[in-house]
């Protein structure tokens, strides 16, 4: 490991020198660690400015709960917050306040991460906190009541008065049939109302150790400064045993699902997803790249097809974009939404999609639209390294989901090698109507056109 | 107490000299045409972001309201022999970014490229010809129009947006502030094309713009290219201020309602001047009152203590002229009552007796052990000169932003608060559904 850095690091210096060189791919240099209670700690060195970024993450979020016990996951991470055996509740946010760090927390479907960004000296209050809240927690009944009423604000600002918002949490419902996408991560209101104090302990406790934790950490540091203060603090935890999570894969769609959201919306909206393959889910990667590339065709800038054809074209949308999360734990959604332009429906704006899509199953792309993605991908690519929490992000979010951090180093090069064959094969394969889930929002008074 | 006082205030001394952040030297000269350009090299990426910052806000739509925000929609819609799909797909091919936004005070274009010579050769003549060389194509013109309406008629899906767009109309009656940025819709309806072209001819001059440059290119470069950007722009007229504030003589309620289960609660007046004198005081007062997240008085009060929001916040925006102080909470319509009255009481406890020692230590603490986290990215770097050039402060500002942290009393803050917060002028919007109220 000591040596390839000295490699790359040599490499990186080059292209800061000579500006007018090519475009380089900047390596991913990361130092990786397992402790022996089972903690894998990830360290990238960036010596740009004096400041640290430190996430943990935990292999568990809404995509681990069940019907009844939604929204769990995300009240845990609050909770977290709250105090724990040595911390009075708010304690840890106070501590990282007069270290002049900036922290929070967020939940997904398949992740719960915490994270504190800080001048790099002081990456060890972070480590010594995190440490504790990782064994210690102290949920109380009284800061539990409080938190949780908290949440159900969370969930009016987020989806009961947002119309897109809530149209989309009907759409995961009528997409998903056995998958656990199909709940919102937040968690129905009626889960969040049922939910005890005690259900949260025992979460707590089957999620939470280190053997069910990846440490990130992105900055001014020397990776084995960083090793040795997670042995300290980290070290001492116990690994816990426990249940891998049940699969839960989705049954095969057997034919388009139809729904129709009605809203306080003054504006209708489009929401369409495929059910497709994830990186998480296949052995061959082929198809999985190539719906990356195919949803850069559609939707990857104002030059991709989406803005050419149906929102400068044939003007039937205001605004209509496409998208995939490859790197999801589960099989996921080929995402298409969109608003249609005054005088058009939801009905046009939807045929509109469908040509596209039937074009890309008829004609190859053209190497035009491949070389753009190209360039945009190895640019993306530099351009990430300006933000170590961004670094950060993507190796602690692949290596929860299952895909292994590694998989950020072939990125680049995967995309390249994708053809117009691929892009085609994709497109027949998986964007037809048999795994199609449509929801119509409609405005007051039920219209769908704008 | 005194003595104690004193040990604090070492102990912060303390703090900063163990502090040996390096501040970027901001580089800063003239172009021919006048157009004064600000600059810092950076090494490690292959990267170089722009701004363009041209004093052509909303605040200068005049009756047209919309035509700022929509004139800087259209520039990248057509330019020179080029048409909207031609130079989105020369700036794709190249991966670079480009974008217009607008704000009250400013329109401000984005930039962003690798620095190879065939990415920033291309990107950066895309840049020119945006600037220089806008067509308003009149297909695009009626497209972006017709977007730009119906976004308009989005904002009555977001009680938030109607609270803010309620609250600016009042506490900038009668001034350019008032308006919302992109208009409304009588107002947006009435704008033709024409208008774009005669507001770009106006504003869009070498005597309104500063060039803010971040990056991997040398000062030699960055000279040339800001040269050959603007070499071919009209020198124009500079514009004057906009119009100083006047507060409201009184304070008032304004209730929209809403079907919505959240009441959006914003409680706010002009204060703020960029460069404002009183600017340290106020933002390390309001750091501790609700500016810092979970350890400011308001977050403690209203989400801590009570439950009765997820967000809680306040915050002073500096503008040309005063911006709002604003006080914000979204809470379930039966509960409004207990949140506006627990958040004025806080406000009002801070204006009489401001921060405690031990507040104002943790807030300095926060402020000056995260000063590097202000700084540790291009985009992030970019951002403070932004700021900084458009505030005329000195260009030193950042070495000096520390030691000015550092120097701010607890009687400052108690006198800035209450000469500058005066609660008989502010004005409460609410947005949600009148309901009985729980205690």
């Amino acid at each position: 490991m000591g040596k390839l850095s000295i490699v790359l690091f040599i490499i990186n210096g080059l292209c800061s020198l000579n500006s007018f060189a090519s475009p380089h791919i900047l390596p991913n240099m990361v130092h990786e660690k397992v402790l022996k209670n089972g903690l894998k700690i990830l360290v990238k060195e960036d010596r740009r400015a004096p400041v640290v970024v430190s996430q943990i993450w935990y292999k568990v979020g809404a995509s681990y709960e069940h019907d009844g016990i939604t929204g769990l996951s995300h009240v845990l991470e609050h909770m977290m917050f709250q105090g724990t055996d040595n911390l009075e509740p708010g304690e840890f946010s106070k501590i990282i306040a007069e270290n002049g760090g900036r922290e929070n927390a967020f939940t997904g479907a398949d992740y719960t991460a915490y994270f504190q960004t800080m001048e790099a000296s002081r990456l060890e209050v972070s480590m010594k906190l995190e440490a504790e809240r990782m064994q210690n927690l102290k949920l109380q009944e009284k800061e539990f009541e409080k938190e949780l009423q908290v949440v159900m604000e969370e969930r009016r600002l987020r989806t009961e008065d947002k119309p897109q918002g809530q149209t989309y949490e009907y759409f995961k419902a009528l997409a998903y049939t056995s998958s656990p996408y199909r709940n919102p991560i937040i968690g129905w209101m009626q889960d969040l109302k049922d939910m005890k104090v005690d259900d949260l302990a025992a979460w707590y406790k089957q999620w939470y150790s280190p053997n069910n934790a990846t440490l990130v950490i992105v900055g001014d540091v020397q990776s084995e400064q960083v090793f040795n203060l997670a042995e300290k603090y980290f070290g001492p935890i116990p690994a816990v045993a426990f249940e891998p999570v049940k699969k839960r894969i989705e049954v095969p769609q057997v034919g388009v699902r139809r729904g129709i959201v009605k809203q306080n919306a003054k504006v209708p909206y489009l929401l369409m997803g495929f059910k497709v393959p994830v990186l998480n889910s296949v052995e061959d990667d082929t198809d999985v790249y190539a719906l990356e590339v195919l949803s850069g065709v559609l939707s990857g800038g104002s030059s991709a097809r989406l803005p050419s054809n149906i929102v400068r074209g044939s003007q039937v949308a205001s605004s209509a974009s496409a998208g995939y999360d490859m790197n999801a734990r589960l099989p996921t959604l080929f995402l298409f939404d969109g608003t249609p332009a005054q005088g058009n429906s939801v009905q046009q704006l939807e045929e509109a999609l469908l040509q596209q899509i039937k074009l890309l199953q008829m004609d190859l792309v053209t190497q035009k639209e491949l070389d753009r993605i190209k360039a945009q991908v190895i640019a993306s690519s530099v351009y990430e390294k300006d933000s170590n929490f961004y670094q950060a992000m993507q190796l602690g979010m692949l290596e929860t989901v299952g895909v292994g951090w590694q998989k950020a180093d072939e990125y680049v090069e995967k995309i390249k090698a994708v053809t117009a064959e691929q892009v085609r094969n994709a497109a027949k394969k998986y964007l037809n109507e048999d795994h199609l889930t449509v929801v119509h929002m409609m405005s007051q008074g039920g219209s769908d056109e704008s | 107490m005194k003595v104690n006082g004193q040990l604090i205030v070492m102990a912060v001394l303390i703090l900063v000299s163990s502090l040996s952040m390096a501040v970027p030297d901001i580089e800063s000269w003239e172009t021919d045409k006048g157009v004064k350009v600000y600059f810092v090299a950076t090494d490690g990426l292959p990267i170089l972001d722009a701004k363009l910052i041209i004093d052509a806000g909303s605040a200068r739509d005049e009756e047209k309201h919309g035509v700022a925000a929509l004139t800087s929609a259209l520039l990248n819609q057509g330019a020179g022999n080029s048409n909207a799909q031609q130079i989105a797909e020369r700036l794709e091919s190249v991966g670079a970014q480009l974008g217009a936004s607008t704000s009250r005070d400013f329109t401000t274009i984005s930039y962003r490229s690798l620095t190879s010579e065939k990415e920033l050769k291309t990107s950066w003549q895309l840049l020119k010809d945006i600037l220089n060389k806008p067509t308003f194509p009149l297909i695009d013109f009626e497209r972006v129009k017709q977007r730009t309406l119906l976004r308009i008629k989005q904002r009555e899906e977001s009680p938030g947006t109607l609270a803010q767009l309620a609250l600016y109309e009042e506490i900038y009656h009668g001034h350019p502030y008032a308006n919302a940025i992109q208009g409304d819709e009588a107002s947006v309806q009435k704008i033709q094309r024409e208008d774009l072209k005669q507001f770009y001819q106006k504003h869009y001059v070498a005597n309104n713009l500063r060039v803010v440059l971040v990056g991997g290119i040398s000062r030699q470069q960055a000279e040339k290219m800001v040269q050959d950007l603007v070499a071919d722009l009209e020198m124009g007229e500079k514009m004057t201020r906009v119009p100083a504030v006047v507060l409201p003589s009184e304070g008032k309620n304004i209730h929209q309602e809403y079907p919505s289960q959240q009441t959006h609660f914003m409680y706010s007046l002009p204060v703020l001047k960029r460069n404002d004198p009183d600017y340290f005081p106020l933002y390390v007062g309001n750091h501790i009152l609700g500016g810092s997240g979970f350890s400011s008085r308001i977050v403690k009060e209203i989400r801590e203590k009570r439950g009765l929001a997820y967000s809680a916040y306040s915050y002073f925006r500096p503008m040309m002229e005063k911006g709002p102080f604003l006080i914000g909470l979204q809470t379930r319509n039966e509960k409004v009552q207990e949140a506006s009255l627990a958040v004025k009481k806080t406000l009002q406890e801070f204006i009489q007796r401001g921060p405690t020692e031990e507040e104002l230590v943790a807030a300095k603490k926060n402020l000056i052990g995260g000063f590097a986290l202000k700084l540790d990215s291009n985009k992030k770097l970019l951002n403070n000169i932004v700021g900084i050039v458009v505030g005329g402060v000195p260009l030193d500002y950042l070495n000096h932003y520390m030691s000015n942290i550092e120097a701010v009393t607890r009687q400052q803050i108690v006198d800035a608060f209450q000469r500058r917060v005066l609660v008989n002028k502010m004005v409460m919007v609410t947005v949600g559904q009148a309901v009985e109220q729980e205690k």
